[in-house]
């Protein structure tokens, strides 16, 4: 099968540069080193971007404000160590038949898509853990079967619970000698590993933020995680699947690698400045990395990998297809 | 639940470009229509405001709009050859390809009928004009043709947001659609087969 075309491409770009301006030159985006004297840093042509992320003291010029707006490019502000601040999102970002669709939709419909997300999840975990050569993987395998007679969320919560926990278990004997895991902790992460993770699940997130408004689902309307004020649960939702497959397996990659050594890592976990720099470069490479989609056997990227599941999902949701089919690695 | 909104209730008038559009594929068209996933967004050709102050030069009248209650049609004329009393609308096409498709002749015929009740007299002839090529073909505009446009209004005025058009008959003309990377043709018929059936994505993987 031929891949289609276009699109996706230099899609998401990030500003890290501090005191950069964002500008625009004609049909182009411009940064600009405004604080030093490098002048132009890279430019980008404008109907080819869709996300820009931005870390710390970098500004916007109000002309190119409104061509973002224009063009429907959404803006996200990060901390300069890449804690989510929030987004600029350009008003056409809605359509009000694919809103309604998602509004409409019954609570057997989401339980279907979610216990796709979560089987998918659960696969996806069984596959990284065998191609690192991890053993004792029946249960999750089990659990996996259990989401299809999941009959209510909180059933389904609970098969996805008791996974993580026998994942995150087995998780340690994929690392390289001289890192550990022991569990997965958050807000804040108590070591090296868990902070990696937490900062990959950020990313993840954001790319899925992406993807959904994109096209134009709410990200704050979810199917499994429950709706709280500010949570982007439809994001939370479709980052389930990635997470073990792309996201795990990239930290992996970092710490196995020797990308990132524990003497990156600041006393409260977080990573060094240039440490923080090298990361964002990997990440980069690592969603523009190619591979062979496994249902479609074209070469696609990460990035357009994760955004042809938002689409997938909205055809679910829109009624264009029956279900939702989750991106499944078998091996 | 209320009946879900047609196109028709929504635009009374069917814009002559949509014939061409929904001949081409009515799923892309759908997809231009409801979900906007076309890159560029639809947009009405309403020439009330913008687009009356036609010039006329010669043997030319350009860029007349006209309306037709009566056929649920409107649009815009580009370009009208006028040689006495005879007026002709003439259809250009880029037409890369150096030929032009029957898409186009609906459309034109389309453009023939408009024209035809502005002036109230028959108007049995339209130019295809092809810019590759530099060469004008005059089609005959058929009983055939002016039934098929008929339809093609029918058929655009009760398409709703709930039943989307299948996959097309004919996937050649998916590799130059833009709507391809949403619409999926070859995926769809891989994951959900049975979308597939009857359609010419059938049996394509």
């Amino acid at each position: 099968m031929k891949a289609p075309e276009g699109m996706f491409d230099e899609s998401v770009i990030y500003v890290t540069k501090q005191g950069a301006q964002v500008q625009v030159d004609g049909g182009r985006i411009v940064i600009w080193d405004v604080d030093g004297d490098e002048g132009e840093l890279a430019s980008f042509p404008i109907e080819k971007l869709d996300t820009i992320n931005v870390f710390g003291g970098v500004n916007f010029s109000t002309p190119f404000v409104a061509r973002a707006n224009e063009h429907g490019i959404v803006l996200n502000y990060f901390t300069q160590h890449g804690k989510y601040r929030g987004s600029f999102v350009p008003e056409k970002n809605t359509i009000a038949e694919v809103r309604r669709a998602q509004y409409d939709l019954s609570r057997e419909r989401e339980l279907d898509i979610a216990r796709q997300m979560i089987a998918g999840k659960i696969r996806n975990a069984r596959t990284l853990l065998s191609r690192k050569g991890v053993r004792g993987t029946d249960v999750l395998k089990d659990l996996g079967v259990r989401t299809e007679s999941d009959a209510t969320k909180d059933d389904l919560r609970g098969t996805e619970g008791e996974a993580a926990e026998r994942y995150f278990q087995l998780l340690d004997e994929t690392l390289a000698d001289g890192w550990m895991f022991e569990k997965r902790t958050k807000r804040p992460p108590e070591d090296h590993i868990n902070s990696l993770l937490s900062l990959t699940y950020v990313f993840m997130k954001n790319e899925v933020l992406s993807a959904l408004r994109q096209y134009n689902l709410d990200p704050f309307l979810g199917v499994l995680h429950a709706d709280r004020h500010g949570r982007p649960s439809l994001a939370l939702d479709l980052q389930e699947e990635f997470r073990p497959i792309f996201c795990d397996a990239f930290v992996i990659r970092l710490v196995n690698r020797g990308v990132v050594n524990h003497d990156d890592f600041r006393k409260d976990n977080r990573l060094s400045d240039g440490a923080f720099k090298t990361y964002l470069e990997k990440f980069e490479d690592y969603m523009n990395e190619e591979l062979t989609h496994p249902h479609f056997e074209y070469t696609v990227t990460r990035r357009k990998a994760v955004r042809q599941q938002a689409i997938l999902l909205r055809k679910a949701i829109t009624d264009e297809l029956d279900e939702y089919h989750p991106l499944t690695f078998a091996r | 639940m209320s009946t879900p909104q047609t196109i028709g209730q929504r635009d009374t008038l069917v814009p002559v470009s949509a014939l061409n559009e929904f001949v081409y594929c009515p799923r892309r068209f759908y997809y231009q229509h409801y979900h906007d996933e076309m890159g560029t967004p639809y947009e009405l050709v309403d020439g009330r405001s913008k687009h009356e102050k036609q010039s006329q030069r010669g043997g030319w009248i350009t860029e007349r709009y006209f309306r037709a209650a009566e056929l649920s049609l409107h649009g815009k004329i580009d370009l009208i050859e006028s040689d006495g009393d005879l007026l002709t609308p003439v259809e250009r096409k880029r037409a890369e390809s150096g030929q032009y498709f029957p898409s186009d002749e609906i459309q034109l015929a389309g453009y023939c009928m408009l024209l035809e009740s502005a002036i109230e007299e028959p108007v049995n002839v339209g130019y295809i004009y092809l810019y590759k090529t530099d060469e004008r073909y005059a089609i005959q505009i058929t009983e055939s043709h002016r039934e098929t446009v008929r339809k093609i209004i029918d058929k655009i005025q009760s398409l709703s947001v709930d039943s989307i058009p299948p996959l097309t008959d004919n996937p050649k003309k998916c590799e130059a659609c833009s709507a391809r990377e949403y619409c999926m043709p070859a995926e769809t018929a891989r994951l959900e087969p049975e979308k597939a059936r009857g359609t010419g994505w059938e049996g394509q993987i």
